[in-house]
């Protein structure tokens, strides 16, 4: 295989290779009957002649950071920081960078593909369009069709379930979920911001930013912002530490990156966060520290919880036994806080679930900060301010047969063990899967879609989740990438990257609010396409023969076309001026013929028009023709942004003049139903869940000699698994090693680089060994995103180890969430 | 003309790597863990835990620095190693022997061998890259998070790099030996 003895080579380091761009790429062995040519593109060096620069936005994670594309002789040789976004402001991390070798990347999904071999096996067949269209239609005699799996099921919609990863264009394919009328759907959420996003809005709010760029004191616990960038934050906070401007008290397990740039590191045992939270606020209000006129004009409920946190005794002692945090230390940085509040930050995080208490351990940060007045307010917790756009409106037929979704929340009373308190929009990916596998879903789901979504690697119990795509009958995977989830695939439509494509216009709320455009930089490679036109092809295809099977099941659709015959009409309708902007007008008056009922139903009508077009439409009505210039021009739009963008020094712009910040929107006061913070949830504890933070002995970190808590998490050079086949990347970190302690590592006679086996009651992995001081005795860590089973994919096969193969499948009974760090693993020299 | 040098406030880095990326496509390096002209050298902790060492856990980000009193050139039997116009140390690919002198006299272990061009390559501050573009800014420095990087001329007064030394306390690498390096890291 060619491509093997090229990586072979640049892995020695020996042999040149040729840098060129895209166009003398060949394809990989993925289909059968194909011969591989070409050689791997590396780097080019950019030119001094005549460039084309392009903004537009950076997908190598989730943070949306501008970019400029400059393209010589059709090839993107670099991505620079594009410096007019106020997010990102000025920069592009490892990964923007690499953009490039995602876009080039030999191992790319090029054409249409149907399955010929058996569900993960990973043997398929390049097709048309057309035909992978037909082929999810009507099936083949490998696999059921939709049609099929509809007719069967009655029109049920809710048969098939939907998952997306996170991106920009995941509100195209939401659109086509909408649609479609099914009520499963499932997307990162769960194993993502599920917890401590909905803790801030019910306690809060609001999902806030954090004002690090003004704070005189933050404490990170759990947030590793060196590694896990997150912009603004990580530029803002890290100019600012060791002694110049900004205090940072880094709570970790483990010694990070961000440790290393804190001003104190605190290690903590892992999932006890929330007795740390607790102890602080028994500092703060036994100590009466916290500022009362904040908490007068706006706590509900404050007595109650200031009675909570005293009578059980919180006490920094308290904490100390269960955190290992020493105690003069809790009441340290309580004051510590308080007396630097409200410019005072207990950051809130941006990561998955840690454990059972993860919920509570939210709400106990956010009342905690809220204690100090560092709400709405400039140094601390900020709403910020969100530019307006227009709607690009979706359908949402409304099917009879529709089941509603097949996971259900737990009732008033009812306490099941692995019940689930509150369905949020984004579900509960492992529930919905574990009770789909046990048979225990109202009605049968048999098909799936997949956008952008790799579940094969990033939910807990790998098994489990190879399971649920072996029994689904129909399963559609649109990606960029060969993934695991590919492998089990019937029918792959090949995405193209977001260099290749424009994306819905979008708007960021901060301080300094922006709109941001991601233009395409060049034309989609091979037979890809961006999912806005995979979906026109799709809907296009099946929008008529879903709805024949519509009409003989529909009890409402059958009710209008029986009136349609007996009122007999005559006339000839002209179907064909049924356009988007028809539809609502024909819906109020009474339908002429059975066109204008198939119209409601045409789910191709979102997915008509260019998306360059809709972005225009989404931001005309609001600021003109300006905005739409500036969008295709910079990439970045705001209202007097001309007047306000300044270059300050080489490395610093203003985006706006200080008194022109949103710091401050809401009077500083939360933005929840009732103007004030929520210490109380009443309506939680009907459902068995605390109503306010509360410390249990089951959250007490446990683990049994001889065995480790296994803990994951991101890195500077790796977004979870979607980067892990970048080639450029994979030259600065090659693989994932498990860190464990030195001394403990010294005891088993385990030395740097060997070959370990990780295993857990769930499965095990194999993975090097990387020894350390940075790691308690009883913990191991390594980062998330290796150890991929495809064989498609050059440098991510079966390179590292696979936490996911590992980690127990635990959820948080409010949300559902996965419980990521509840593991406790046995580590054995291979 | 200029005399081109680079200010580092080092403190500032997290040890993304971005730099290191950027100079790699920017410049148009080759793959491999050894092929590169800037890079990181990070410092673990010391202590056992869980008493480890903030302050001894350190970030050095480093390349090439431009030595007024270059061992590189000095030692280059064939002057393929030279000075620019502006200050700057170039490598001649056509007159580079690989005879990797450089490679050993270098106190930096800034040289590296280029597969390619079969030169003993460095970093030239996107001098023909960048630079030949009428940028102002290296691709280091442009891309870094945390802007650690100032790059500018030292005979220009007014150039912020001339203007940081003036403010801030500094610090070269290796000063004893004698090389003047133009890359200064800001304590």
């Amino acid at each position: 295989m060619k491509i093997e003895v090229s990586r072979r080579k640049f892995l020695q380091g020996s042999v040149a290779l040729s840098v060129v761009g895209g166009a003398s790429f060949g394809v990989t062995s993925l289909i059968a009957e194909e011969e591989e040519q070409g050689e791997l593109s590396i780097t080019t060096k950019t030119g001094t002649g005549k460039a084309k620069l392009v903004p537009t936005l950076c997908e190598m994670c989730v943070n949306k950071c501008a970019a400029i594309a400059r393209v010589e002789n059709g090839v993107v040789t670099k991505l620079d920081p594009n410096p007019m976004f106020p997010k990102s402001k000025n920069m592009l991390c490892p990964r923007g960078n690499a953009g490039i070798q995602a876009l080039y990347d030999p191992d790319r999904l090029k054409s249409p593909m149907i399955r010929i071999g058996e569900k993960g096996e990973g043997k398929f067949k390049k097709v048309t369009w057309d035909e992978a269209y037909n082929a999810i239609l009507n099936g083949t005699d490998k696999f059921p069709g939709m049609a099929k799996i509809l007719d069967e099921e009655q029109d049920n919609r809710s048969s098939f379930l939907f998952c997306a990863g996170e991106g920009m264009a995941e509100h195209t394919f939401k659109t086509f979920y909408g649609a479609f009328g099914s009520a499963n759907w499932l997307n990162h959420s769960s194993i993502c911001l599920q917890t401590v996003s909905a803790a801030y809005n019910l306690t809060l709010g609001a999902y806030p930013g954090a004002d690090l760029g003004n704070a005189t004191y933050v404490i990170m616990a759990g947030a590793n912002r060196a590694e896990a960038i997150v912009t603004p934050d990580t530029m803002s906070i890290f100019k600012k530490t060791k002694g110049r401007g900004t205090k940072l008290v880094c709570i970790d397990p483990r010694f990070t990156n961000t440790a290393a740039k804190a001003d104190e590191w605190l290690p903590i045992n892992p999932g006890t966060d929330l007795a740390f939270v607790l102890a602080l606020t028994y500092v703060t209000l036994k100590e009466e520290l916290y500022n009362k006129e904040y908490v007068e004009a706006n706590f509900n409920d404050f007595e109650a919880y200031k009675n909570h946190i005293i009578s059980h005794n919180y006490t920094p002692e308290w904490a100390e036994k269960i955190t290992s945090i020493p105690a003069k230390e809790i009441y340290k940085i309580a004051r510590e806080f308080m007396q630097n509040a409200p410019k005072a930050i207990y950051y809130p995080g941006r990561r998955s679930t840690f454990g059972a208490n993860d919920f509570q351990l939210r709400r106990a940060t956010a009342i905690f900060q809220a204690l100090g007045g560092g709400i709405d307010a400039k140094g601390g917790l900020v709403f910020g301010k969100k530019l307006d756009l227009g709607t690009h409106e979706g359908i949402s037929p409304l099917y009879f047969q529709a089941s509603s979704r097949a996971l259900e929340e737990t009732k008033k009373g009812e306490h099941a063990k692995d019940s689930i308190a509150i369905i949020g929009d984004g579900g509960s990916w492992i529930a919905w899967r574990n009770r789909f596998l046990e048979n225990r879903m109202p009605y049968k789901v048999r098909g799936m879609f997949v956008y952008k979504h790799n579940p094969m690697m990033n939910m807990p119990n790998t098994n489990k989740t190879a399971q649920m795509m072996k029994k689904m009958e129909l399963t559609v995977v649109i990606d960029t990438m060969p993934s695991d989830t590919v492998m089990y695939a019937d029918v792959v439509l090949p995405e193209c990257t977001y260099l290749e494509r424009t994306d819905p216009v979008n708007t960021f709320a901060g301080v300094e609010p922006s709109i941001a455009q991601r233009n395409k930089v060049i034309e989609p490679m091979y037979d890809s396409k961006p999912v806005m036109e995979i979906l026109r092809g799709l809907t296009q295809k099946i929008s008529k023969p879903l709805f024949d099977i519509t009409k003989k099941y529909d009890m409402d659709v059958q009710d209008s076309l029986t009136k349609l015959t007996t009122t007999a009409v005559s006339e000839d309708t002209n179907s064909t001026n049924i356009a988007s902007s028809d539809s609502n007008a024909t819906m109020s008056t009474a339908p002429k013929s059975e066109e204008d009922i198939f119209a409601e139903f045409d789910i191709s009508l979102p997915f008509k028009e260019s998306q360059e077009k809709i972005n225009e439409q989404m931001v005309l009505e609001f600021y003109g023709e300006e905005a739409v210039k500036a969008l295709k021009e910079h990439g970045v739009f705001y209202p007097n942004m001309k007047q306000f963008f300044k270059q300050i020094s080489a490395n610093e712009y203003q985006y706006y003049p200080e008194k022109e910040r949103a710091y401050t929107v809401n009077g500083g006061a939360p933005k929840t139903t009732s103007g004030k913070v929520e210490c109380n949830l009443v309506f939680l504890a009907e459902k068995g869940i605390d109503a306010m933070p509360t410390w249990k002995n089951e959250y007490l970190f446990k683990v049994p000699k001889g065995k480790f808590r296994m803990l994951t998490g991101r890195h500077a050079q790796y977004t979870q698994t979607g980067t892990a086949n970048n080639a450029i990347l994979h030259d600065l970190m090659p693989s994932n090693y498990v860190w464990i302690n030195k001394r403990v590592a010294k005891d088993m006679g385990i030395e740097f680089g060997d070959e370990v086996e990780v295993s857990s009651t769930t499965g095990k992995t194999t993975i090097k060994a990387y020894p350390t001081e940075q790691v308690a005795p009883n913990v191991v860590f390594f980062i998330h995103g290796f150890g991929q089973e495809s064989k498609e994919l050059t440098w991510a096969y079966k390179n590292g180890g696979r936490d996911n193969a590992v980690i127990t499948d635990n959820v948080e009974p409010v949300y559902g969430a996965a419980a990521m760090h509840e593991t406790n693993v046995e580590i054995r020299k291979v | 003309m200029a005399n081109y040098a680079m200010v580092l406030n080092y403190k500032n880095c997290i040890n993304c790597k971005a730099c290191e990326v950027a100079c790699k496509e920017e410049n148009g390096i080759l793959l491999g863990a050894e092929k590169h002209r800037i890079w990181v050298g990070s410092m673990n902790p010391e202590g056992e835990w869980p008493f480890l060492s903030i302050a001894s856990a350190t970030f050095l980000p480093s390349q090439c620095q431009q030595c007024e009193n270059a061992p590189c050139q000095d030692v280059c039997p064939t002057q393929a190693t030279y000075y620019d116009k502006n200050g700057v140390v170039q490598v001649d690919s056509e007159k580079c022997i690989l005879c990797s002198y450089c490679m050993v006299a270098c106190p930096y272990d800034a040289r590296y061998v280029d597969d390619r061009t079969m030169t003993i390559d460095k970093c030239t501050f996107c001098s023909d890259t960048r630079l030949a573009r009428g940028e102002t800014t290296t691709a280091c420095q442009a891309t870094c998070p945390t802007k650690v990087r100032t790059f500018g001329d030292l005979d220009d007064p007014n150039s912020e790099v001339s203007q940081i030394l003036r403010t801030k306390e500094h610090f070269t690498l290796k000063p004893h030996i004698g090389t003047k390096p133009k890359l200064f890291y800001i304590i």
